[in-house]
């Protein structure tokens, strides 16, 4: 008789402090029913307290992985995106979170892990590590990445430089990239304020972008960036 | 069992005096080998392990026989889940959810009034619970139409329900008895002596491995030094239950004593087979869960059955 084969877990001697700000992370049941209940009230808040109106949602490709960029100006630009996507791909769905702020205690490493499903992105020392875990999240099917390449929230309202790490991410890889714009929320939650405010949100998804023709030089990085920020703000028609 | 009754209750202050002297002891010894300059950094964590653990023991016990029963069910449920997780049958959601469920029903049914007797915990069918969760287990693959490897999960969720589930939760449903804060805290505390007991004979005085293909650290030495050390602590604390003839003393050491390394061995061929060196890493300075309650999982189910058998229910 053969020997069974076993699979432990890769996480098995992981503290749990630190499997939260680990990544990819293990799926669980108990952390799904919590997300899931999470995303249907987070949906409902939405609707109700923002009055958020999509538009575009006819762009989210039906299947394959995609990536959503956004504009920043609040933390509801997240939750915003997290309520546009299909119920059923929320626990598929990455918003890149900077792991300095969103993992930085076990309490909000916590939220950030099992509510908002982020994905700890170093921005600071270890960029094109977590880069290249993006690329190969996105390799598996049916994964969505949420990132916003100005890097941080705006405190006035004019959108930032795009950082150079979505031009790496899109440029020569066969990726659709969809472009989107949230209106409403500087108002709404303006970055120090410890709750958001009753105010319309607005978000627009645009058409998917494939920059799978380009080669990976630097110039090649700076023109998709340079492109999705245009399309980004023209989305918004230059608005807030 | 219930709070009023925990602070009336001259077992409970002396459980408490005596793990609260026993960890100033500890802490003091630990202090004074570190001033001496030796190297205490692993005992000290085990020692901090110890003193978050206790307190959340006691505070659950304190609080009465639903939090107990409580708190017996989430660690059975922690419990299986480590061993889902280190065997890889967590990866299978219906075979790990089925057995979560039973684990829970079964909290339900330690704490539900028996239809029949009106005494607290249907105990019939607590016991005849084997026979319906692993019908349910064995229909999963019927229901979902597979075949291939099914065998194995159907066979590791069985034992995940039986052996951390249903055996180790005759412990929480021994807080339906009446004389549940002697019995309980005597087990708890019994246990946890003897797996110190082992590894302190071992360390003094073992030469010669009990079982070295499966646990090579543990010692013939250390687990005849626990098993003596066992036989003698019922009639220490034999205020914990008065009620007991010297035999039942003899035979309640003999069970904690024997049945207390069984359960001890038993983790480690299973940690052994599969090739890992913890269940988890859910205790700082300890391992996972599995690794502290082990010894517990042969004892529970039969002290609980000698009580009952000798004591009627009480």
């Amino acid at each position: 008789m053969d020997t069974w084969k076993y699979h432990p877990s890769p996480g098995i001697d992981t503290p749990v402090s630190e499997s939260l700000r680990g990544f990819p992370r293990e799926p669980g049941m108990l952390a799904y029913a919590i997300r899931s209940v999470a995303a249907l009230l987070l949906r409902a808040w939405m609707r109700t307290y923002h009055r958020l109106h999509i538009e575009g949602r006819e762009n989210l490709p039906a299947k394959g992985s995609y990536v959503l960029v956004c504009n920043h100006t609040s933390h509801l630009d997240t939750l915003c995106l997290l309520s546009s996507v299909p119920l059923r791909s929320i626990h598929h769905c990455f918003p890149a979170a900077a792991a300095d702020y969103f993992f930085s205690s076990v309490p909000r490493s916590a939220v950030s892990a099992i509510l908002i499903n982020a994905l700890p992105f170093d921005r600071k020392a270890k960029g094109a590590r977590s880069l290249a875990l993006c690329s190969a999240l996105l390799k598996t099917e049916g994964n969505i990445l949420i990132l916003f390449p100005e890097g941080t929230r705006t405190t006035t309202g004019a959108m930032g430089r795009f950082r150079s790490g979505i031009g790496r991410l899109a440029a020569g890889s066969d990726l659709d990239i969809l472009p989107c714009h949230l209106e409403g929320g500087l108002r709404a939650w303006p970055k120090g304020k410890l709750l958001p405010r009753p105010r319309r949100l607005h978000l627009r998804i645009g058409q998917a972008k494939n920059y799978r023709h380009l080669d990976r030089s630097p110039e090649s990085v700076k023109a998709v960036c340079a492109d999705l920020e245009e399309r980004v703000a023209r989305l918004g028609g230059g608005a807030e | 069992m219930s709070i009023d009754f925990a602070i009336n209750s001259p077992v409970f202050l002396r459980y408490l005096l005596i793990v609260g002297g026993l960890l100033l002891f500890a802490g003091v010894v630990l202090g004074s080998l570190r001033l001496a300059g030796r190297n205490v950094a692993s005992p000290l964590r085990t020692y901090r392990g110890w003193l978050i653990m206790i307190p959340i023991v006691l505070g659950t016990l304190f609080l009465g026989r639903e939090a107990t029963i409580l708190g017996v069910t989430l660690l059975a449920a922690v419990g299986f889940k480590e061993f889902a997780r280190a065997t890889g049958l967590y990866e299978d959601w219906w075979m790990t959810g089925i057995v979560y469920l039973a684990i829970f029903a079964l909290g339900a049914v330690s704490l539900v009034p028996d239809p029949r007797l009106g005494s607290p915990g249907w105990y019939g069918f607590f016991m005849a619970s084997p026979v319906f969760v692993i019908a349910l287990i064995l229909l999963v693959p019927i229901v979902r139409n597979r075949s291939r490897g099914e065998l194995q999960k159907v066979a590791l969720a069985i034992l995940g329900f039986i052996y951390f589930g249903w055996m180790f939760m005759h412990l929480g449903f021994l807080a339906n008895t009446g004389n549940a804060y002697g019995y309980l805290l005597f087990l708890v505390f019994a246990v946890e002596i003897n797996d110190v007991a082992a590894f302190t004979f071992g360390r003094m005085f073992g030469k010669r491995k009990l079982r070295e293909r499966i646990s090579p650290n543990k010692t013939l030495a250390g687990s005849v030094g626990a098993i003596a050390i066992s036989l003698v602590l019922p009639w220490l604390l034999w205020f914990s239950f008065p009620h007991f003839s010297p035999a039942l003393l003899v035979l309640t050491g003999l069970i904690v004593g024997v049945g207390g390394q069984l359960g001890d061995l038993v983790i480690s061929y299973i940690k052994r087979d599969i090739g890992i060196k913890d269940m988890g890493a859910t205790i700082h300075g300890h391992g996972g869960i599995l690794d502290r309650v082990d010894s517990m999982i042969f004892v529970a189910p039969i002290f609980f059955h000698m009580v009952r058998w000798f004591n009627g229910a009480g």
